[in-house]
């Protein structure tokens, strides 16, 4: 585990974190610490604000009370700290870039306007799609590659960012058994050079194999904390409802949403 | 026919440099709109500008001041309305494209002789181009070509994935401004040669060719700015050709839409030969990937 900066803030810090559209809380209460090197799994139902949360730790939605902060300061002023990786399907599939294209966007930021890509930007990129096992796919099409490929490629986007903060929204939905391992070794190297991780799932198995702590979310938090001690039948059913079905003995099953 | 024998009459020699400049500028926008999906825009700008159009013609003014002036207004309202949750980008349009266009049909039926005025507003009339007209162009351009080499892959970073681009902190409705402004920039310079009908043809036409050839933003953006310039020249050649040698008279801006069209056939036929060719090319280089990249190009 990486070695946390004594005394520093935590990376990520929640304190009865709420979003609300038009009155109407999205997410409520949301409250815990992620430190360097942590990984958190947010888990719950399909509308139950995971993606609004990650929302609001970009700076993207507003907090309708509590407050985040990124590294000690608000999500906004942490930016270039932070890191995001969104479904790969969600992004258009012709869109005329390459594999290297797209891992090169991560360093935008901070190549700044005008400027085009040095040689520093290009090497950390191909870097990066090496750690997620693409390298000879760097000037393939973004979207002739295979959907686990595609959030491999992501991935190096986020990793060409060098973030200590990394946000991922559902990384592991429609990818292949190889990718999904690539995509967990990657994350991990993240996180031993200090990277904190956030992840949005529903897949209990890889939170399981992915992170230490899991944030239980049904609009309202239900549960934060080591995994081991927080992923109980009875928490689950708590976020779940009706989804959650009582196996013999201790098991739940949850029936995807 | 011949493609250079036109262009030793002076304002065939203006009508070809204006045709040329505009259609590289507008091959060069067109990209982004094409990738963005906003020909719409494009369209609703081009009728929004016209009230700007009459207005200057009424005051004695010079046509693209006035068109300059509508553009950025719609540019503003677009991405103003365009971000209220209940309104939206699509009514938003339809809403700029109607009211404006009616304003401007209003202001010059108000005139006398205005069917004649009128077609030379919607389709322009670029035989006329004078040097003030080609000096003006040419500024436009090179106020676009600044924008873009300052915030080109930015904008497409954005047309790409906004969501990951509003996270690296880009503000995201701030580009799309500065898009909305750039295309009323060329609907602008466009006015006076192609009018404002015909000019989303020179946005859109080459920009889409090229995006059924290009695999690159970088390969899609030098195509479309040669293809439209290419439209320009040989929609120009061929109008005064067949205007002089067979007595047939072509309007020069709408036989440049033809051209650009005929291009754009030609790039969707050729268009599956090119994939199938890659598709020959890529199991060797999948072969090659597969060990340690793993999973299966679709």
């Amino acid at each position: 585990m990486a070695p946390e900066p004594p005394g520093g803030p935590p990376v990520l810090a929640l304190r009865q974190a709420t979003v609300a559209y038009e009155r109407e809380p999205v997410v409520e209460g949301v409250d815990g610490e992620v430190a360097a090197g942590q990984s958190v799994a947010l888990i719950g139902p399909n509308g139950a604000g995971k993606s609004t949360l990650i929302r609001a730790v970009l700076g993207l939605v507003p907090l309708t009370g509590g407050t985040i902060q990124v590294l000690g300061r608000a999500p906004q002023a942490a930016r270039r700290q932070v890191a995001y990786v969104p479904q790969a399907d969600t992004l258009d599939a012709e869109f005329p870039v390459s594999a290297l294209q797209v891992v090169l966007m991560g360093r935008y930021p901070r190549i700044g306007w005008v400027r085009r890509p040095g040689t520093a930007d290009r090497q950390a990129a191909a870097s990066a799609l090496a750690q997620v096992g693409l390298a000879e796919r760097a000037s393939a099409r973004f979207g002739t590659l295979s959907g686990g490929q595609r959030q491999r490629v992501l991935l190096a986007r986020a990793i060409a960012q060098e973030p200590r903060l990394l946000l991922l929204d559902e990384p592991f939905n429609g990818v292949d058994a190889l990718s999904q391992d690539l995509l967990l070794t990657a994350m991990g190297r993240l996180r031993s050079a200090g990277a904190a991780v956030v992840m949005a799932t529903h897949d209990l198995g890889l939170a399981h194999l992915a992170c230490d702590e899991v944030c239980l979310l049904n609009r309202h938090q239900i549960g934060f904390g080591p995994i081991g001690t927080t992923l109980t039948p009875e928490l689950l059913r708590a976020t779940y409802g009706g989804q959650a079905l009582q196996l013999r003995g201790d098991g739940v099953i949850v029936a995807r949403p | 026919m011949n493609l250079f024998e036109p262009f030793t009459i002076p304002y065939m020699q203006r009508a070809l440099a204006e045709v040329l400049v505009l259609g590289a500028l507008a091959g060069a926008v067109g990209v982004l709109v094409v990738l963005r999906r906003l020909a719409f825009v494009g369209d609703a700008l081009t009728h929004t500008v016209f009230p700007g159009v009459v207005i200057a013609h009424l005051l004695g003014r010079s046509l693209m001041a006035g068109a300059l002036a509508f553009g950025v207004l719609t540019a503003v309202l677009l991405t103003g309305l365009g971000s209220h949750r209940r309104v939206g980008d699509d009514a938003a349009l339809a809403i700029l494209l109607t009211s404006f266009f009616s304003l401007g049909v209003v202001l010059i039926s108000r005139t006398r002789g205005f069917t004649a005025d009128l077609t030379v507003f919607l389709f322009g009339r670029v035989l006329a181009i004078d040097r003030t007209d080609l000096v003006q162009t040419l500024v436009v351009a090179a106020v676009v070509a600044l924008v873009l080499a300052v915030l080109h892959k930015e904008l497409v970073l954005r047309a790409f994935d906004p969501e990951a681009a509003a996270a690296m902190g880009y503000r995201t409705r701030r580009l799309d401004l500065v898009l909305n402004l750039l295309i009323a920039l060329v609907v602008v310079a466009a006015v006076e040669a192609v009018g404002t009908v015909l000019v989303i043809a020179l946005i859109v036409v080459p920009a889409a060719a090229a995006r059924l050839l290009a695999d690159r933003v970088a390969a899609m953006t030098a195509l479309a700015c040669l293809l439209g310039a290419a439209g320009g020249w040989l929609g120009l050649a061929i109008s005064y050709e067949v205007s002089v040698d067979h007595d047939l008279r072509l309007a020069a801006g709408a036989t440049i839409v033809v051209v650009l069209v005929g291009l754009f056939l030609v790039a969707a036929a050729v268009a599956p030969l090119r994939r199938r060719l890659a598709r020959d090319r890529v199991p060797a280089v999948a072969r090659r990937g597969l060990g340690n990249s793993g999973g299966v190009p679709q």
